[in-house]
């Protein structure tokens, strides 16, 4: 039988590069859940003052940063907060701007022009700076940063799924839905909304990588985790100073928010031709 | 067509109040008492308070609004509280390094992503295209924070090629013009690739080859006009994106632009600087969507203004 | 996209200046410095670096000299009255204005009397506010009479604020417009100020110092990224630059064109605890801390060696200093210590810090795993400046103070222990009045500051502040860190500047070779 997940499964195989960054993604996922337990050092409390900025070594994998601290101990847990950054701060924006959008697609008239204001509103300030604007009156810390992350991908949800919801409205299985008297919420939850999932999965995965990207910037300018949390943005700033005498405590951070950003990008391109590909890029 | 500009720039005014208001809000959440900022860190409670008088900060909020309010309509939004210049010279002396910056990266972006973008559709599949790709999606991978230590790293300090600081000679735009624009080039080479394999499979440039035009000659004059439409709005979009990108790029490059302005702004309560700024970023964001349409209709005159 | 190569013709041009420029130009000197100034006018400046630069143009009665001594500087001499009320100042002769007019008492007047007034509403209003008058008795000889008796009142006039600014000026641009017009009689006249870019400032030829300046001009020029500045100094762009970054200062060394100046400094890094909350009103367990933490590993992961251990409240360089010592690292008896004040597990608590910058991360993560090693677990927060007003130097209620460990540096800017112990131990000092965040209370040494402030003998005071620092010593509402060296660099044919222990520069001798 052809169910829609086998459908998209059957596409999705034919995706090589995007079936390996979903493996790559697994794997981090994985890594993250188990870094405590497999981590060689303490990431916070492990330091050896004789080492300072030592490059790698069959001891330390890529080096020893500027406290004296592990570094690939360090980037290990760091995956946790920035897995973590990613997927929540997008998930609340996809709830959040999901129902929104249904609202106003759904509803038109007077909510349908109060939300796109809104979205509008929230358009017209670069994202970062919504985002720096935030975390300037909540405090700094990782928690806020993922709420400013959060906020600023409610509109580009809303978007989406208000553009999807305005064309399915009149399908006719929905406009039957309704002469047959189903309530609001029975045609909205039952018949708009899954028609919105595919894109708003897509979106999702794009847009994770976005989000740690975002997140690790408020790091990096000093808004987001506090030491010594080994967040990636926040190692990355703090091997800015010592750019010129060790590069490799700033390389790794590096690489590694390079590599995951686009494992994440390639995973949500690949979902995309799967799913939907019609939808539009970024 | 210009009833349709009007009507736009009318529609403006809604917005910008809303996020005026908003901003004046934003500004006095901040935690952090201006006057105490700004009296320094070895002032007594006594000069505290005449710091606050003299930013006028002793007035009632509404007060307050109503003058910033007022001043804004008028062009006029007041002294910076940490050097007392009026905030417009503060802002005019940061717009160029900002507006060029941005301009650069955007005009180096859409030359090679909408390059790269071409060369992939013609070469579907292949490894141009391969290639392309590949080099698009790292570039939207890649934190442009992170990209902008490596190539100071190496182009700066191990190569000595190019100056790190400072926006002095061309030289000095080329590095931060990059790291700036490698995310937008990456989506403009995705977004023209997408929009030209469609255009390639349409009924009309079928046509084209088949009355025997030669292939650059139909990438060229068929399928470019019909794929520039997407990919302006697109450019728009990027616009703005830069206008936020500039804010990270010119901490990296410690560029004297509005980006560091407003990073120093908000760290220094500096409330006129940062609502001018914000007001600014705004009303230039949406008038390039503003701009954007309407090229968008010169270039395909069946678009009708409404 | 026709216009985007203007920027490009205009900056071959500008290129082209420059590589035709140095010929032309014989002794201009660039100056690269860390942050933006925020004004020309020292009276109304907070930051030691707008007032550094602003000895360029103005000078005061009395300076400092490169190593904070006091030295007259336009006064020639000076008496005090008995009671310790009134200052007679004998002024120097033949000194001159940028705009022609004579240096006289009427311009001290001047001076005095728009920093006094609170209508002008300047930000050192506080520092002055002690003068109930300003006097011309002729032409050289001015007089200032004090509200209450204030010893350190000579330092107060030495501070880098206290300059004498053309009468003439001020009348002609006002309160506040004088901040973009300083005239002063200084070695350079001021000549343009571009916030972002540049100051610059070019020889003043009728200097009231023969021989002086050597130079025709100075640039002073902001680069913020420390990484930046040592990279203009790398390239020739700059003479001069401070600070330099420590992590970058073997880089640095290695290239033969250029010195490495490591200075004593007056600024003490220091761990504040909140003495007023739990645990920390405990004597013992503020020593434990002391114990607890390895000064030396401060000095050496955070400050690249750069810094020594702290051996004193006041450091040494402020007048009146004791050493104390360096408070033995000993993590046995810090346990002891914890254990008999009742926390044999140690605790929880908060470390604040007053900057986020990278010395601060560095600091607060050493001292964090310092205290863990004798149980005190501790949630780092490093302060932007808004946040750092509002739960620290705002915070009203000295009981609900949420402030417990804080990582601070201070450095006395008129040079005497008076401004080194009022702020921080005094306990009328306590937030939002000053800086006491250790919320210490001492009625012994509130009674030496006060003593030491009323008299005018010299060893009477030096008594009163041995006595004082020897106290909060023994009673360690601090940790005292470290004190910091200023490490600057010059090219090698530079020569005569010099990084003041208070952070401030000296350039009177400025040559290039």
């Amino acid at each position: 039988m052809r169910t829609p997940w086998s459908e998209f499964w059957r596409k999705f195989r034919k995706q090589h590069v995007a079936l390996a960054a979903g493996g790559f993604v697994l794997v981090l996922v994985v890594l993250a859940v188990l870094a405590p337990y497999v981590v060689p050092f303490d990431a916070e409390n492990f330091f050896d003052y004789d080492t300072l900025n030592s490059p790698p070594s069959a001891k330390h994998w890529f080096g020893v940063d500027p406290l004296g601290r592990d570094i690939f101990s360090r980037l290990l847990m760091g995956s946790r907060i920035s897995l973590t950054a990613g997927f929540v701060s997008v998930a609340f924006g996809a709830v959040i701007g999901t129902v929104l959008g249904l609202v106003a697609g759904y509803y038109e008239g007077w909510w349908d022009r109060a939300i796109m204001r809104l979205c509008d509103v929230l358009f017209a300030f670069p994202g970062i700076l919504l985002a720096i604007a935030i975390v300037a009156i909540l405090g700094s810390g990782m928690a806020n940063v993922i709420i400013a992350v959060s906020i600023f991908s409610i509109p580009t949800f809303a978007r989406l799924v208000r553009g999807n919801t305005l064309a399915l409205k009149h399908l006719t299985y929905v406009e039957s839905a309704r002469s047959i008297g189903a309530s609001d919420t029975t045609i909205v939850l039952r018949h708009i909304f899954p028609g919105t999932i595919s894109a708003v999965v897509v979106y999702f995965s794009m847009r994770i990588g976005t989000s740690i990207i975002t997140a690790a910037s408020l790091s990096f300018l000093g808004m987001g985790a506090q030491p010594p949390t080994p967040e990636w943005g926040a190692m990355l700033n703090e091997a800015r100073s010592e750019m010129m005498t060790a590069p490799h405590v700033a390389l790794f951070p590096a690489v590694a928010i390079f590599l995951t950003v686009l494992a994440f990008n390639l995973l949500g391109d690949g979902l995309r031709d799967a799913l939907d590909p019609k939808i539009e890029q970024r | 067509m210009l009833q349709y500009i009007v009507k736009r720039l009318l529609g403006l005014v809604p917005t910008l109040l809303i996020v005026g208001v908003l901003v004046f809000l934003l500004v006095h959440l901040l935690p952090g008492d201006p006057a105490r900022l700004a009296a320094g860190p070895d002032a007594n409670p006594e000069t505290v308070q005449l710091v606050r008088k003299d930013l006028g900060l002793d007035r009632p909020l509404p007060q307050q609004f109503l003058r910033f309010v007022a001043g804004a309509l008028t062009g006029d939004f007041g002294k910076s509280m940490r050097t007392k210049r009026q905030v417009s010279t503060e802002i005019a002396d940061r717009f160029a390094p900002t507006f060029w910056l941005t301009v650069c990266a955007m005009a180096w972006s859409v030359v090679f992503g909408m390059g790269i973008g071409i060369v992939s559709a013609v070469w579907r599949n292949r490894w141009p295209d391969r290639l392309g790709m590949t080099l698009a999606v790292s570039g939207i991978s890649f934190p442009a924070f992170a990209l902008g230590m490596v190539l100071m790293q190496v182009f700066a300090v191990q190569l000595n090629w190019l100056p790190t600081v400072g926006a002095d000679t061309w030289k000095h735009y080329i590095l931060p013009s990059l790291t700036l624009g490698a995310a937008v080039a990456a989506i403009m080479a995705r977004f023209t690739r997408s929009s030209f394999v469609d255009i390639l499979q349409e009924d009309f440039i079928r046509t084209a080859r088949a009355k025997g035009l030669s292939e650059p000659v139909v990438v060229a004059k068929h399928a470019l006009r019909n794929a520039l439409i997407p990919v302006l709005t697109m450019m728009g979009l990027q616009f703005g994106f830069l206008l936020g990108g500039s804010i990270v790029v010119e901490v990296v490059f410690n560029w004297p632009g509005m980006g560091r302005l407003l990073v120093d702004a908000v760290d220094m309560r500096d409330y006129p600087v940062i609502q001018a700024l914000v007001l600014l970023f705004s009303l230039e964001f949406i008038l390039i969507n503003l701009i954007v349409d309407v090229l968008y209709g010169l270039i395909n005159p069946t678009i009708r203004f409404r | 996209m026709k216009p985007l190569f203007r920027p490009l013709a205009v900056g071959a041009l500008v290129a082209a200046a420059f590589a035709a420029g140095p010929a032309l130009a014989a002794k201009d000197v660039t100056f690269a410095v860390a942050s933006t100034f925020t004004t020309t006018d020292p009276y109304d400046a907070n930051d030691t670096l707008s007032q550094a630069m602003a000895k360029s143009f103005y000078e005061g009665l009395f300076g400092f000299d490169k190593d904070m001594k006091l030295i007259p500087v336009l006064a020639e001499s000076y008496d005090v009255s008995k009671d310790g009320l009134v200052y007679t100042i004998k002024l120097k002769k033949g000194v001159k204005f940028h705009d022609g007019t004579d240096f006289k008492a009427d311009a001290v007047k001047a001076s005095f009397d728009r920093v006094t007034n609170p209508d002008n509403k300047l930000k050192r209003y506080a520092l002055y506010s002690n003068i109930a008058r300003t006097d011309v008795v002729d032409d050289a000889t001015a007089r200032i009479t004090l509200k209450t008796p204030f010893s350190a009142f000579i330092n107060n006039l030495a501070h880098p604020s206290g300059v004498i600014i053309s009468p003439a000026a001020l009348k002609q641009y006002g309160n506040k417009d004088i901040a973009f017009h300083p005239v002063g009689t200084g070695p350079f006249k001021f000549v343009e100020w571009k916030a972002t870019d540049y100051l610059k400032v070019a020889r003043f030829d009728g200097y009231w110092k023969k021989g002086y300046p050597k130079v025709d001009g100075i640039t002073w020029k902001p680069v913020i990224d420390s990484n930046s500045r040592a990279a203009v100094m790398q390239t020739g762009e700059a003479q001069f630059t401070y600070p330099v970054p420590y992590e970058m200062a073997e880089t640095l060394k290695a290239k033969p064109e250029l010195d490495i100046v490591a200075a004593p400094s007056i600024i003490v890094r220091y761990l504040s605890m909140n003495t007023q909350q739990k645990p920390f009103d405990n004597p013992k367990v503020r020593q434990a801390i002391n114990y607890a933490i390895n000064k030396e590993a401060v000095a050496k992961v955070a400050f690249g060696g750069y810094a020594t251990p702290a051996d004193a409240i006041v450091p040494e360089g402020v007048e009146f200093s004791v050493k104390t010592g360096v408070w033995p690292y000993d993590v046995a008896k810090a346990k002891a210590l914890l254990a008999e004040a009742g926390y044999p597990n140690g605790f929880e608590t908060e470390l604040w810090s007053a900057y986020n910058h990278t010395i601060a991360q560095k600091v607060t993560q050493v001292l964090q795993q310092q205290l863990q090693q004798v149980g005190i677990k501790t949630k780092i927060t490093l302060l932007e400046a808004g946040q750092r007003v509002e739960k620290v130097e705002s915070w009203q209620d000295p009981a609900t103070a949420p402030v417990r460990l804080y990582y601070v540096g201070w450095s006395s800017s008129t040079g005497e222990a008076d401004w080194a112990l009022r702020p921080l131990l005094y306990s009328e000092s306590w937030p939002p009045k000053l800086f006491n965040t250790a919320y210490y209370k001492s009625e012994r040494v509130d009674g030496d500051i006060r003593n030491a402030l009323l008299t005018t003998d010299k060893a009477e005071k030096a008594k009163l502040y041995k006595d004082a620092q020897e106290t909060i010593y023994k009673d360690a509402p601090w940790a005292p860190l470290v004190t910091e060296k200023l490490l600057s660099a010059n090219n090698k044919k530079l020569s005569g500047v010099y990084t003041m222990p208070d952070g401030s520069f000296n350039f009177t001798d400025v040559d290039l070779k």
